[in-house]
């Protein structure tokens, strides 16, 4: 039985959890497990700090109004304590940049990390946001409901993925 | 339902799927790379059975009328090349964008450059919607499901690609033991760095 004083568990277990978040998602919010939308709602709110016009932008609108995204931006900073949580309890220390920027880009230093983090997270969700959805939304879920798009959305990424990885170093 | 219990739900799921992104080590960026360069599975291992799971969850949901799909639209453009450029981003940051936010909690400080990018992307987008959109969408086939493909309902399709994952990721098991790409991530013992069971903890290759 997978206990949070593990140092780790299977990816099996980690899977039927996250699998089985599916129910709560859909009898009580009406929706699939998702995580991109929650950039944007994010991001809305920033842009409306500094442009009074953001708030009629339609697509930053949506993203500010909906209950939806309410409980979507609460369960990304769930995800963050939640990790939190399980890496005390099961004693599990991190470095701060993980040692394998090192070995397979041979990237050392901290600021140059934070600026292939930045550039990456900005690919990261525009891609996301043009395809309408992340490895949550379009992956874990659209798969599961046997969507078209979401399996091309798969194929897809796995292809982005393969392709960039072979540029880095294999060890 | 009010905002305020929506964020409560929302954080008690979250960090129910927090703990899972961390135990399970989908959230280590050499995990995700060293999958897309097919030397480590974890991560096909933990997603396919987050999908099947799903699968068998939705296929019980749907047949007892509990819950009805939500499935996105199939738009060939955007889906294509949208999802190119997500799995670009996931080697670079080294996270997708819900295990971004894991690695925060985990302790990794590059993720708040993941973050505060991803932020910025979702801006970017969002302010140019006008013309990426007239770029990239095109082939919408609506909300095309693998039901409307067959002509079959979702349960036993679900419940049979259920099947099919599983009965792949036991051969795949057999072929790799996930033990073996656990070995050297963080907070676990590397037993072949060592040469020796039980040998004190190595913390490398994250």
């Amino acid at each position: 039985m997978p206990t949070l004083t593990q140092s780790h568990w299977s990816p099996y277990a980690g899977g039927i959890v996250i699998g089985l978040l599916q129910i709560p998602a859909f009898l009580l919010v009406d929706t699939a497990l998702g995580a991109s939308s929650s950039f944007v709602t994010a991001g809305a709110w920033i842009a409306s700090m500094f442009d009074a016009g953001a708030a009629d932008n339609a697509y930053f609108a949506k993203y500010m109004a909906s209950g939806k995204y309410v409980w979507q931006s609460a369960l990304v900073i769930g995800i963050a304590l939640g990790a939190f949580l399980s890496a005390r309890m099961g004693g599990v220390v991190r470095p701060a940049i993980a040692t394998v920027w090192r070995e397979l880009t041979g990237v050392r230093s901290a600021p140059a990390r934070f600026a292939m983090a930045f550039s990456g997270g900005f690919v990261l969700l525009l891609g996301a946001r043009i395809a309408g959805g992340c490895t949550s939304g379009h992956g874990v879920s659209g798969m599961a409901q046997l969507a078209v798009g979401s399996t091309i959305a798969v194929v897809a990424m796995f292809a982005g993925g393969i392709l960039t990885a072979a540029a880095m170093r294999r060890n | 339902m009010s905002f305020l219990w929506l964020a409560i739900l929302g954080l008690m799921m979250g960090a129910v799927f927090g703990i899972a992104l961390e135990k399970s080590r989908m959230l280590e960026p050499g995990v995700l790379i060293r999958q897309f360069q097919f030397k480590n599975f974890t991560m096909l291992k933990m997603f396919m059975t987050a999908v099947a799971t799903g699968l068998v969850v939705l296929a019980a949901l749907t047949g007892l009328g509990l819950a009805e799909l939500h499935p996105k639209a199939a738009i060939m453009g955007s889906t294509i090349i949208g999802g190119l450029l997500l799995g670009a981003g996931i080697v670079v940051a080294g996270a997708c964008p819900g295990t971004a936010l894991a690695q925060i909690g985990a302790g990794y400080r590059d993720a708040w450059g993941i973050v505060a990018g991803g932020i910025a992307g979702a801006m970017f987008y969002g302010y140019n919607k006008g013309w990426i959109d007239s770029l990239v969408k095109f082939g919408d086939q609506g909300k095309l499901t693998l039901m409307d493909l067959t002509g079959l309902p979702f349960w036993p399709m679900a419940l049979g690609l259920a099947a099919l994952i599983l009965a792949a990721l036991y051969a795949l098991e057999k072929v790799r033991p996930w033990q073996d790409d656990m070995a050297g991530l963080p907070g676990i013992e590397d037993d072949r760095a060592t040469g020796e069971s039980g040998a004190g903890k190595v913390v490398a290759a994250g």
